[in-house]
């Protein structure tokens, strides 16, 4: 260092700098949950993974032009892992419920992909709903591994209440810095089935 | 066209801000999150509604998304002081997996790459090795405005409150670099923060400086803000400081100074955060820019904070106007307003110069207006001559919106 002030000066500031303490914050609630609407699975799915759906929610009022390249952005910039079969439905969702609707859509979106089974089981609901993006079975992702989370709330006797509230109503600072959203869109029958088979993880 | 610097809250808060002192003293025996969890703002454009929120540290502010969390400051914060306040200063991050708890006697920032001798530096040597720097500079968005674009663009659609003038205290960037010793063969130097994308296939937030930049003596390292450690939605313990330039570089939590070889060309590089590489960095509205370059330096622009857009003033009663004025660091020469939408300007009485990086504070005289509308207005012009724009200029992201802004108020 070439520096010429006073070394005087810089005993004096280590003096000054006490023994600074350990700073932790906790975020509010993610609140914000997609429009139900055909196609909010795949919103749910596919965008919750990374973002809260106010990225969406509060974007102008814009042609469906403009929710594809935000979709194919998200594909391409970010390695969103939408299946090329959903980029249209998603699209579609995106410009009905949050846009100007579907003028000069190039196609229908395809039925299947926003079908709804009546009674639903456990596998059907985790895909739909996009909960492999972020927990392994095994393997922590972004969020706990279904096993931890078994292993924490099995034996309490309030677990499968915990466990539901979490699904619904998303959470944070209890697994890491990044909150859970909330899956409002699911009705309590299907908390419930969620919330069984995860806590079957062994 | 909206106007730009006038967030207000909405008529409920309003008038639930007018209610009795009585009121608010049971209120405050409440739980606080429910209670204000209706508070909203409404920003001047179209689905411009937006909550107000209380994060940590912060009071309530704009929230333009919770995950990861984006916060933009109400305008009238900017009539309280030329400082904008911690609790009050906006928050901007890119990946959704940041640092919530810090151990400020466990981080430790390393200096590597193309160096005689790597450094793996702690707060406490930073703050005891080293001459402390002290200035105060404007850190801006660049998308500030962004809701104002017309055509409206994509991206975080927000008024004019993704700014802040603080005054940082830190380290040069020069002082680490020259420890280190840069090699000869040294073109940029890249920053990396503490906040981690949630997917390996999102690339991780990382800008870089060209060398010289990185040299001037000016760029730091911050690890006081306004005389405090910095909250941690700003980037405690350690943000990069860079004077007079957007804070697309201001990288939070900085934990990782790399001394790279050839210009970075990852995403946040190119192509996030480019301009139309013109002149002016503006296109025809609704136009594809050919070439395009980094965003770089701040522009000229200036604000009215004693009036929202919409205000009643009493007519034919003494009034004045009152705001703030900043640039690159050219530094503001002159501040003019009119009162008839440019019609006539006169010029403002300019503040303290707190540096040529900060906030100018402007004023005027004392003058009367006739009952009826008004169109007010506020420019700035910079050493160098330059100016804002009349008519707002226009690009595919929305960066560096510096229109002159439009206040209609009513005297009555």
């Amino acid at each position: 260092m070439k520096t010429t002030f006073a070394p005087f000066a810089f005993l004096f500031s280590a003096l000054l700098v006490s023994q600074a303490a350990p700073v932790s914050i906790q975020l509010p609630l993610e609140t914000s949950v997609y429009k139900a609407a055909p196609g909010a699975d795949l919103a749910n799915a596919q965008c919750l993974t990374c973002h809260s759906a106010e990225y969406v929610s509060t974007q102008p009022p814009m042609p469906r032009a403009f929710w594809k390249g935000s979709v194919e952005k998200m594909i391409a910039k970010y390695g969103a892992p939408v299946p090329a079969e959903q980029i249209d439905p998603l699209t579609d969702y995106l410009a009905k419920t949050y846009g100007t609707g579907l003028t000069n859509a190039p196609i229908i979106s395809a039925p299947a992909a926003t079908g709804i089974p009546t009674n639903p089981t456990a596998k059907q609901l985790l895909a739909r709903s996009g909960c492999f993006n972020c927990h392994g079975v095994e393997q922590k992702i972004i969020g706990p591994s279904f096993k931890s989370v078994a292993e924490k709330y099995r034996k309490n006797a309030e677990g499968l209440i915990k466990v539901s509230h979490q699904i619904t109503h998303g959470g944070s600072g209890l697994w890491g810095s990044i909150p859970m959203p909330p899956f409002q869109q699911l009705t309590q029958e299907e908390v419930k089935i969620l919330g069984s088979w995860i806590l079957e993880q062994k | 066209m909206p106007n730009a610097n006038t967030p207000r809250p909405s008529m409920n808060r309003r008038l639930f801000l007018r209610s009795s002192g009585l009121v608010a003293a049971t209120l405050a025996t409440l739980p606080a999150g429910n209670l204000f969890s209706e508070d909203k703002i409404t920003l001047p454009f179209s689905n411009g509604d937006r909550p107000l929120v209380k994060y940590p540290q912060k009071r309530a502010l704009i929230r333009l998304t919770s995950r990861p969390p984006q916060l933009e400051t109400p305008f009238s914060v900017f009539n309280e002081g030329v400082v904008t306040p911690n609790d009050a200063f906006f928050v901007r991050y890119h990946l959704s997996e940041i640092p919530l708890s810090i151990d400020p006697e466990e981080f430790r920032l390393e200096i590597k790459g193309s160096v005689e001798s790597p450094l793996t530096l702690s707060l406490t040597d930073l703050k005891t090795k080293f001459e402390p720097l002290e200035l105060m500079a404007v850190c801006q968005c660049s998308g500030n405005g962004r809701g104002l674009s017309q055509p409206r663009v994509a991206g975080g659609q927000l008024g004019n409150g993704a700014m802040g003038n603080a005054k940082w205290k830190g380290v040069r960037l020069k002082d680490l670099l020259d420890k280190a010793g840069v090699k000869s063969s040294a073109k940029q130097v890249a920053f990396n923060g503490l906040d981690n994308p949630v997917s390996e296939k999102i690339p991780d937030y990382i800008k870089a400086l060209d060398l010289d930049h990185a040299r001037d003596g000016e760029v730091m390292l911050a690890y006081e803000m306004n005389g405090e450690p910095l909250p941690m939605l700003n980037g405690f313990p350690l943000r990069l400081v860079v004077p007079g330039y957007f804070a697309t570089y201001w990288v939070k939590h900085l934990s990782e100074i790399t001394v790279i070889d050839e210009p970075l060309a990852n995403f946040w590089m190119n192509p996030a955060y480019r301009i139309p590489d013109n002149d002016c960095g503006f296109v025809e509205p609704g136009s594809v820019p050919g070439k395009t370059r980094p965003i770089t330096r701040l522009n000229i622009r200036s604000f009215i904070t004693n009036h929202l857009d919409g205000d009643t003033i009493k007519a034919e009663e003494k009034t004045s106007l009152k705001g703030i004025a900043f640039d690159a660091g050219f530094g503001i020469k002159e501040v003019l307003y009119s009162w008839n939408n440019g019609k006539n300007w006169e010029p403002a009485i300019l503040g303290r110069d707190l540096g040529k990086y900060s906030f100018r504070e402007w004023s005027t005289n004392p003058f009367m207006l006739r009952r009826g509308k008004h169109e007010l207005k506020v420019r700035a012009i910079n050493r160098v001559g330059q100016t804002q724009p009349l008519e707002p200029l226009w690009n595919p992201a929305g960066y560096m919106r510096n229109v002159v802004e439009t206040l209609r108020v009513v005297s009555i």
